[in-house]
């Protein structure tokens, strides 16, 4: 089945796959796609970006279409350089910062219509509600996941959900959601930060040698889960989508603290860790405030893929571990 | 409290009438830099770079807000012929003024970049500017002309010609004025904001009559001219001051620095119109205890704080060469402590 | 004075040469907000020297009085802002849409809309990292746009006034700037956010989207309008309501006056790109784009000094004389250089700015004026440069490339700007008929031999 790409949590998977498309969100980051990538965009753009922009350049064949957003403006701009090398209909949703919430009602309602005239097919309410029940399934079976990992003892990894995840964002779950049940007394920690690429979960597990993250707000994790869709049909997607916990980037950003602080409480965090990709402004600028906001010790991770000072990460993220295990 | 601002941006909002994060502190530490960078006096008042130095250390171990560019008053009239000696370790000392050898009409404006020690100044400017000159205010004394003219001549002589021979000493006024501006000239272009000082026009020196006819007239001239360029000008005038503190303000002076004058009565005089800056007794920091400065230093930053123009807390005169560094940083750690506008 | 003499670029202290031959009655005959006591601002770049702008002493300035007059201006309007806010004028910041928010503000008494954004520039006229060291301080990575020194000057507060109100934009803007924003926020201030939506280009697979275009040949979803409507009706209410005025006529008339100010720097642009010799430098014609956005807090003011400008370079022209050598070479420049310095250099080396994209198209259009004033000021937003394709952002640069008007493009980037990153490439590419030159702008003190080489060597490449 060929793909329709997208990047960002806003851009409903219903309605992609409503084209009979495989959604496939764009989460690659990887060293040496990042490099390719830098055939199309300088040096100083995100690794994800320049990963992405590489992975859709070397499998073009592979994408029917693709929906991108402005969430971020190197996200937005990617698709108007992959507009200028490759010939598949591209469709960039003004995804707006600030809360207007009849922006992005237009602006769904302009991703159907296009997307109808695409794929030359009616989303008639039926199979909107067969994607929603389809999606919500899935959904629901990650959060019986996502349940286990924040237990207390938490009884899965993120470095396992994080596949599980993939199989979510990858539009490759027909398969039950399966996963081992593996308790861990480690210190619990949150993660939060840029996106956790399909190609990072090495860095979850070096994490997780030594602490268990039990949450997280990364795209790539668990940020799907908390969309729930209760009126199916495309009404009740928009409200789903436009109401979760929002973005770093949506301006004000006071909700996106409120809800990182109610997080952090109900999983009872003892440590913060912060992923940041190079150069991803939204969340460099912020880390001091997150630090100061959440009050709790935060580890910062900085990565742009390579795997050069993966040892030093590794006597970090002991220390880290060490130092929280003494607190408590 | 921390500061929010560097001397640069502080001096800049008093300037334009708003109250900065705290009052700006400026000591007049000028030669006192030696001491602080452990030099011979000699090889700081003959060697720009020095003079730079001297003035960057006593920054880096203060924290004032301005390098003071400076060593002695007579470095115009030793431009124009006034012979001086250099003791090692004191400043230059007036040997033969010029008019004791020349007529007034013989004796040529100099040229700052070329004649006696005026390129030493301009150096020192110069690099101080470019060392800190983005964060610090760089400020070059200028001699007033009246205080030209007298180190130019023998001074008793030249007191007695203010009364008897107007003419000769309205020619001389004229001739330092001259100079004066050209040394303005090439101080502002190496970056220093020029600084009036007219020590000797004092009222501790000179009448208050003299003070009006040969004095001010020039002071304002000078001022009017730094005026041309919208600089802020600041006028010194050391020793008592009361008797003429009405006609300060007919300099046009921005900013007056005042020495053994009533603080209150000078701010209630003048501080309406133009900022005051003053008047820590420097027989005080030199021999008193660090607590009795802080002490004294507190109650004149309290008071003049108030005043509706503005305010930077100095010592009168310049801070004695050899004063106990500790008490230096008493008078500066209080104004700091003291002077805090913001909330 | 200063009528008759030869057009040329001169250092400071040449500068300071020349401002003494002027008499005190022309010192004192141009001031801002007509005021005697502190409004004069003809002073000499030694002044600005002397207070901290130390690049002046390597920048060479236009020898006339109009230059004078523009650069006093210009750079006193930090004063300028302070001295309107002690004189009972609302000081209105509006920041990242970079020319449209101020027309609203400017239709309100008493009312000074400014960018702080504009702080971009004083870390490198002052040769200092005060602001940016603050800056990281406060949190900003150090790989990011130069313009983090606006958080810094929110922090100390003594660049500008402390504003009564704040307008924000973010949206389809760059992400530095919203980042920013949402920091100065963050430290208490409060501030009124406007969306600004991406200008969606035209696609053949589209369906079903009514598209609209602007005067000056831009494509856009018509519904986008509605949208910036209602952005700027709310920034009128936020006037209103901060000045408990608002007449509807004083919008039209704003507009008028941008209008002119607009037309005049286009009239500028179009002699100077297009004399035989250079008749003004291209330092001072970036001055004078950016002025637009909102006229250096006195509009009236500067555009006293641009008729003065465009009078001194008719002169030139007619008189056939100019500030370059006839033979420079013809550039264009993409993005504007935060370190003024680049541009001297530029044309000291043998360059010639002919053409630029500075990021304020939006700010150079002409607002329609036949229409309803707030639709007119939408689509006259729609024409920004950063908010739709790179393609139509470098159009016009593509244009002269075509017609042998332009010889080189210059790029100025800055690291971790997120247009930049993302876009040069894209330009080169669109650009592959022309010699391209992408240069990093270091920060302050960073401009080295190595970079004065590279341009060098382009200029004599294309020579």
């Amino acid at each position: 089945m060929q793909l329709i790409g997208y990047a960002c949590s806003y851009i409903p998977v219903e309605i992609l796959s409503a084209t009979g498309l495989r959604p496939y969100r764009l989460l690659h980051g990887e060293i040496s796609l990042s490099k390719r990538g830098e055939k199309v965009v300088r040096i100083d753009a995100c690794p994800m970006i320049k990963s992405n922009l590489a992975y859709v350049l070397e499998n073009q064949d592979r994408f029917a279409a693709l929906v991108g957003s402005t969430g971020c403006d190197m996200s937005r701009r990617m698709f108007d350089i992959l507009s200028e090398h490759i010939k598949i209909p591209v469709y960039v949703v003004n995804n707006p910062r600030t809360d207007k919430p009849e922006i992005y009602s237009d602006e769904i309602d302009w991703l159907v219509k296009q997307l109808e005239y695409f794929s030359q097919k009616k989303f008639t309410n039926e199979i909107i509600r067969d994607e929603i029940g389809k999606w919500e399934r899935i959904r629901a079976a990650l959060r019986a996941m996502d349940q286990k990992r924040a237990a207390c003892p938490s009884l899965t990894s993120t470095t396992e959900f994080h596949n599980a995840m993939a199989c979510y964002h990858t539009g490759s779950c027909e398969n039950e959601v399966t996963f081992s049940e593996n308790a861990s007394e480690k210190a619990r920690v949150y993660i939060l930060g840029s996106a956790i690429t399909y190609e990072a979960n090495h860095i979850l597990q070096m994490i997780e040698s030594n602490l268990r993250i039990v949450g997280d707000f990364n795209c790539g994790l668990s940020r799907p889960l908390h969309i729930q869709i209760e009126e199916e049909n495309i009404e009740g997607i928009k409200k789903a989508y436009y109401n979760q916990p929002p973005c770093l980037y949506k301006r004000p950003h006071q909700k996106y603290y409120e809800f990182l602080q109610s997080e952090i409480t109900r999983l009872d965090c003892t440590g913060v860790i912060a992923w940041t990709l190079d150069y991803c402004d939204v969340h460099e600028f912020e880390l001091q405030r997150i630090e100061k906001v959440l009050n709790l010790p935060l580890l910062r991770i900085r990565s742009d893929f390579s795997y050069q000072s993966n040892s030093q990460l590794r006597t970090r993220i002991e220390a880290f571990a060490e130092m929280l295990c003494s607190r408590t | 409290m921390t500061d929010i601002l560097t001397p640069r941006e502080r001096f800049g909002l008093l300037v334009i009438d708003e109250k900065p994060d705290r009052c700006n502190t400026i000591p007049l530490i000028t030669s006192h830099a030696a001491s602080v960078r452990g030099m011979k006096l000699r090889d700081y008042y003959t060697n720009g770079e020095n003079m730079a130095r001297a003035q960057i250390a006593a920054i880096e171990k203060y924290g004032h807000d301005a390098i003071s560019i400076f060593s002695e008053v007579g470095i115009i009239a030793e431009a124009m012929g006034t012979e001086f000696d250099y003791p090692e370790n004191d400043l230059p000392i007036q040997r033969i003024p010029a008019l004791e050898k020349k007529d007034i009409n013989d004796i040529e404006i100099p040229v700052p970049t070329s004649d006696a020690r005026l390129p030493v100044y301009l150096e020192a400017i110069e690099y101080a500017y470019d060392a800190l000159g983005d964060r610090v205010p760089i400020l070059a004394y200028i001699p007033a002309p009246f205080t030209t003219g007298m180190m130019l001549s023998e001074p008793n002589r030249f007191l007695i010609q203010t009364i008897k021979e107007p003419d000769h000493v309205k020619a001389v006024m004229e001739k330092s004025l001259a100079a004066a501006i050209e040394l303005c000239y090439h101080a502002i272009d190496a970056g220093g904001l020029p600084i009036i000082v007219d020590p000797l026009a004092s009222s501790s020196v000179i009448s208050p009559r003299a003070y009006r006819q040969y004095a001010l007239p020039y002071e304002r001239k000078l001022v009017d001219f730094l005026h041309r360029y919208d600089l802020d000008v600041i006028l010194h005038i050391c020793g008592d001051t009361t008797p003429i503190l009405d006609l300060l303000k007919e300099t046009h002076a921005d900013l007056i620095s005042i020495d053994r004058v009533d603080l209150t009565d000078t701010i209630k005089k003048l501080s309406s119109t133009v900022r005051v800056i003053g008047n820590y007794d420097t027989s005080l920091l030199a021999f008193s205890s660090p607590e009795e400065i802080a002490s004294g230093v507190r109650d004149m930053v309290k008071l003049s704080m108030q005043a509706p123009k503005g305010y930077i807390a100095a010592t009168g005169c310049e801070v004695p060469i050899h004063a106990p560094f500790d008490n230096v940083m008493a008078f500066i750690n209080a104004a700091k402590e003291n002077g805090w506008y913001w909330d | 004075m200063l009528k008759n003499i030869d057009p040329q670029k001169i250092s400071l202290k040449e500068w300071s040469r020349q401002f003494r031959l002027l008499d005190d009655s022309e010192i004192r005959r141009f001031k801002y907000y007509n005021n005697d006591e502190w409004g004069i601002y003809l002073s000499p770049p030694a002044t600005f020297m002397v207070y901290g702008a130390r690049e002046l002493r390597k920048l060479k300035l236009d020898n006339s009085l109009a230059a004078l007059r523009l650069w006093g201006f210009a750079l006193n309007e930090s004063e300028r802002l302070f001295r309107a806010r002690q004189s009972g004028k609302h000081i209105i910041a509006t920041m990242g849409d970079l020319g449209t928010v101020p027309v609203i503000a400017m239709a309100f008494p008493d009312c000074i809309p400014f960018y702080p954004d504009c702080t971009w520039w004083t870390p490198f006229f002052n040769e200092s990292t005060v602001l940016l060291d603050k800056a990281s301080e406060l949190g900003t990575p150090e790989a990011s746009c130069f313009v983090r020194s606006t958080l810094a000057a929110f922090h100390k507060m003594a660049y500008f006034p402390k504003p009564d109100i704040l307008f924000a934009s973010t949206g389809a803007s760059c992400d530095d700037y919203s980042c920013i924003m949402q920091m100065v926020e963050d430290m208490g201030f409060e501030l009124n956010w406007l969306e600004i939506p991406f200008r969606r280009k035209k696609q053949d697979h589209f369906t079903d989207e009514k598209y609209a275009r602007t005067p000056q040949g831009l494509d856009y979803p018509e519904r986008f309008e509605t949208y910036l409507i209602n952005e700027y009706k709310h920034v009128w209410q936020r006037m209103q309501d901060l000045t408990n005025d608002g007449d509807p006529e004083k919008l039209g008339e704003s507009i008028k006056k941008n209008n002119r100010l607009r037309r005049l720097v286009d009239q500028i642009k179009a002699l100077t790109h297009g004399a035989k010799i250079a008749p003004f430098p291209a330092l001072e014609m970036m001055v004078i784009e950016f002025g637009n956005l909102y006229g250096y807090a006195d509009i009236d003011e500067w555009i006293d000094i641009l008729e003065m400008v465009k009078s001194k370079i008719i002169d030139r022209v007619k008189s056939g004389n100019g500030v370059l050598d006839s033979d420079a070479i013809p550039l264009a420049w993409i993005t504007p250089t935060a370190d003024p310095l680049l541009l001297n250099i530029v044309e000291d080396l043998g360059g010639r700015v002919v053409a630029t994209e500075y990021v304020i198209n939006q700010a150079l259009s002409e607002i329609e004026e036949d229409i309803d004033p707030f639709r007119a000021l939408a689509r006259s937003f729609m024409n920004a440069s950063l908010i739709g394709s790179t393609e139509e952002r470098i159009r016009h640069i593509s244009a002269g490339v075509d017609s042998g008007r332009i010889a080189g493009v210059i790029i100025t980037n800055m690291l971790g700007c997120s247009h930049c990153a993302m876009e040069t490439r894209a330009i080169e590419k669109r650009l592959k008929n022309v010699p391209i030159l992408a240069i990093d702008i270091p920060a302050p003190l960073g401009i080295t031999e190595q970079i004065r080489t590279r341009i060098a060597a382009f200029i004599e490449m294309l020579k």
